[in-house]
């Protein structure tokens, strides 16, 4: 096992009275992929940026391949910003032979890496189209080539699915694995959970620009053990009912007849007491479903409900942290 | 050094294949042919015209017609010189034809005013060499001949006019000298006999002077280069302005800083955008130069009185004494202005917020190119002395001074203040352009920031 990619110590960055990231500590060891998971406005960006060396922490240390970021480490990584942008009048082909070479490539190398690269993803005959006729989703497809071309060792991607529709995310999914495969390190941040839960090996969550999770995701299920889902009539009180008995209950999202909780079940204890529970209660139910944690809930269970809501609304966080 | 050409070379190529370019390369010699064309046309194409004087005596109309015949010889004899200067054979025929003449005096047709109106107007016509046409204009002598009157329906065409005017001072002071019992000429003899001054020039034991002590061209040349290097050096940093405001902006709403910032160090980002636009605007400079000289071959070719005129330039703009400090001055007050500019672009999110810095931008340039003026016209002014230690100023009249032979200590002291005050403006930019491009500062944060940089206040720059 060769140094890890990269370590965070302590790291902290403020904006004049605001404190975008507090005495952050991970590392991302090499070989694996890592998710980096929080609402917008986490401090994730500020994170990556810090860990790129795009800014510098006020306090605390990034080491990248075991060294203070610089150009040279950094020709070993290949970045993709949360901010899109590519410049509109190059062509695909040109965009992606530019930053590569800007990583080191030769201009041949480059371009033939562009070359493969487009043709390998279905945009050969767009090489010499320039960003501004391509498609938002192409535009995007171009900038994670780019991102890829010099074959880097590790792959630091902010918000690689955002904007992408569900085949396009998919074709991500995959060219992540195959990067993984290869023998890449992948660092991407995300609000998605699910995105995680396909890819991970492992997981940081952030709330509130600190760090409330570190672990793989079997370690962060087990922090909530199994539970179940219930649904019952509108307006049943599931959490007061089930209180007593032992059980903690959370109001889900989900879609359907009545109202939907999600019941966690202490060790020991199984899907079946979870029911008689329910129905010793007098609870109304609808449906009932065990089921295995996921990383949403795991995230609630860290930082609460409300702070959870603003995984699915984006900006939220953002705003009131500027409040 | 790889970096920076990779940028350099991203952006001057962005730059060049843009449709601008061409337009901007093309206009200037294009604007030089057509405006040569235009006027050339324009006198060619101007038609004879006919007047005719009413007056008794004749005297008048001898008089008009005598001031044309100078003038024409004038401008066959100024024909023939030149002919002359390139070694071209021309006929009298040939000189005659090159100056042809435009107003042609015919008998006048009638005696009135009231009579001429019909002529005058185009409703009938006077015989003439060119032919049948209506009358151009006609000379009134007032009664007591207390005045010449001119009339036509064009006013504009004043050639007549004046040609007119000028024959009639002449005419009075003929008289004038007549009724003192001179001759006609006494003037011209008046004004030959007049003390001619010449201009020399002191020069130090040590300073060459092939030529003696008259002023010549070669004199005069080293202020001329000066003046050209220093304006040569307004016009580019007047040119850098918007290529860096829109070059800058269109990186920031893109927002490619990011990626760029993983790939390359800050200064080499900066250093390969200052050159790429330093290239376009160097090679939109230097092929209209090169039109410019070729021009000025093709002359120097024809005529060795063209020759003899540009080699005194040349003489000074190859004089290391000249250039070696213009040149630096050139250098340090590009790289001075352009990182102001490129530092203000990078505080901007929009084309229109960047238009309300060009007011304050353009108003910044015209402050040396005030000091330009005063300089070309006073070198030696205690203004320039003191305004040339001014840093935003030094760059364009350190170039002026040189030619003035200002004592070596003020060169060096004045290129010495240069190379610091860049190194601070670069410093400053480069902070100025991380705060824009990494933490998206706005024009707003900018006063903030020069607290922050004099220690006021803590930085708040929000990301």
């Amino acid at each position: 096992m060769g140094v890890a990619p990269l370590v965070m110590s302590g790291a902290t960055k403020r904006f004049g009275a605001f404190t975008a990231v507090s005495n952050l500590s991970f590392d991302v060891p090499a070989g694996q992929i890592v998710g980096f998971l929080g609402p917008n406005g986490a401090g994730k960006s500020t994170s990556l940026r810090m860990a790129l060396g795009v800014m510098a922490p006020d306090e605390g240390e990034v080491a990248l391949f075991g060294v203070k970021p610089d150009i040279r480490n950094l020709r070993r990584v290949g970045f993709l910003p949360e901010e899109r942008g590519l410049y509109k009048k190059m062509t695909a082909r040109d965009t992606i032979t530019y930053f590569a070479r800007l990583k080191g490539m030769t201009a041949a190398d480059a371009k033939a890496r562009a070359n493969e690269l487009l043709d390998a993803t279905g945009l050969g005959k767009f090489k010499a189209t320039r960003i501004s006729k391509l498609s938002k989703g192409m535009a995007q497809k171009v900038q994670i080539l780019s991102t890829l071309a010099h074959r880097p060792d590790f792959l630091i991607l902010d918000e690689p699915f955002s904007g992408l529709d569900p085949m396009n995310q998919q074709t991500l999914e995959d060219l992540i694995r195959a990067e993984h495969q290869r023998g890449a390190t992948i660092l991407f941040s995300t609000h998605v959970m699910e995105h995680a839960e396909r890819l991970c090996d492992r997981i940081v969550m952030m709330a509130r620009g600190r760090k409330v999770f570190d672990g793989t995701l079997e370690a962060a299920y087990e922090t909530l053990g199994q539970g179940a889902r219930i649904a019952v009539e509108h307006g049943f009180d599931l959490a007061g009912a089930l209180a007593p008995k032992g059980f903690e209950a959370h109001r889900a999202a989900d879609k359907g007849p009545g109202d939907s909780w999600r019941v966690d079940m202490p060790k020991g204890r199984g899907a079946q007491d979870v029911l008689r529970a329910a129905l010793e209660a007098g609870a109304p139910i609808l449906g009932f479903q065990p089921e295995e944690a996921r990383l949403r809930d795991v995230f609630v269970a860290l930082v609460g409900e409300a702070e959870a809501a603003a995984l699915d609304v984006p900006g939220a966080a953002t705003e009131a942290e500027a409040a | 050094m790889r970096n920076i050409y990779l940028i350099f070379r991203r952006d001057f190529l962005g730059y060049v294949k843009a449709w601008g370019f061409w337009l901007s390369l093309a206009a200037v010699p294009l604007f030089l042919v057509i405006g040569a064309g235009f006027g050339y046309f324009a006198a060619s194409s101007s038609p004879v015209r006919y007047y005719a004087v009413v007056e008794p005596s004749g005297v008048i109309a001898g008089a008009i017609e005598a001031e044309f015949a100078r003038s024409e010889a004038r401008a066959a004899a100024e024909t023939a010189a030149l002919a002359a200067d390139m070694q071209v054979e021309v006929s009298s025929d040939q000189v005659a034809a090159a100056t042809p003449r435009k107003f042609i005096q015919v008998a006048a047709p009638a005696t009135t005013i009231e009579d001429l109106r019909p002529y005058l107007l185009g409703e009938k016509t006077v015989a003439g060499p060119d032919g049948d046409k209506a009358l151009f204009a006609a000379f009134l002598l007032t009664e007591g001949g207390g005045a010449l009157q001119y009339w036509s329906t064009d006013v504009n065409v004043t050639t007549l006019q004046y040609a007119a005017e000028t024959a009639m001072r002449d005419l009075g002071r003929r008289d004038a000298l007549l009724a003192a019992g001179l001759s006609a000429d006494f003037l011209k003899h008046v004004d030959g006999a007049a003390l001619p001054v010449t201009a020399f020039r002191l020069r130090s034991e040590a300073e060459p002077a092939d030529g003696g002590s008259e002023v010549t061209m070669a004199d005069k040349a080293p202020a001329i280069v000066a003046g050209a290097l220093a304006y040569f050096l307004w016009l580019m940093v007047f040119s850098i302005i918007q290529y860096l405001l829109m070059g800058t902006i269109e990186e920031r709403s893109n927002k490619i800083f990011d990626t760029l910032l993983t790939s390359v160090k800050l200064p080499e980002l900066l250093a390969g955008k200052l050159l790429a636009v330093f290239a376009v605007t160097s090679t939109m400079m230097l092929s209209w130069g090169l039109f410019a000289g070729a021009g000025s071959a093709i002359a120097a070719s024809q005529s060795p009185a063209m020759m003899e005129m540009i080699d005194p330039f040349i003489a000074a703009a190859t004089n290391p004494g000249l250039i070696i400090p213009a040149l630096v001055s050139f250098m340090l007050g590009y790289v001075l202005y352009g990182a102001i500019f490129m530092a203000l672009g990078s505080l901007c999110d929009t084309i229109q917020e960047a238009q309300t810095l060009l007011s304050p931008m353009m108003i910044l340039l015209m402050l040396p190119m005030f000091a330009i003026f005063i300089a070309f016209n006073d070198p030696g002014s205690p203004v320039i002395d003191y305004a040339s230690w001014v840093p935003l100023f030094t760059p364009f009249l350190l170039i002026l001074r040189i030619p003035q032979d200002p004592p070596l200590w003020e060169i060096l002291a004045q290129m010495g203040l240069m190379a610091v005050t860049t190194a601070l403006i670069v410093w400053g930019a480069t902070k100025v352009y991380r705060a824009g491009a990494v933490h998206g500062a706005g024009i707003g944060d900018l006063v903030g920031m020069v607290k922050s940089a004099m220690g006021m206040k803590p930085k708040a720059v929000k990301e």
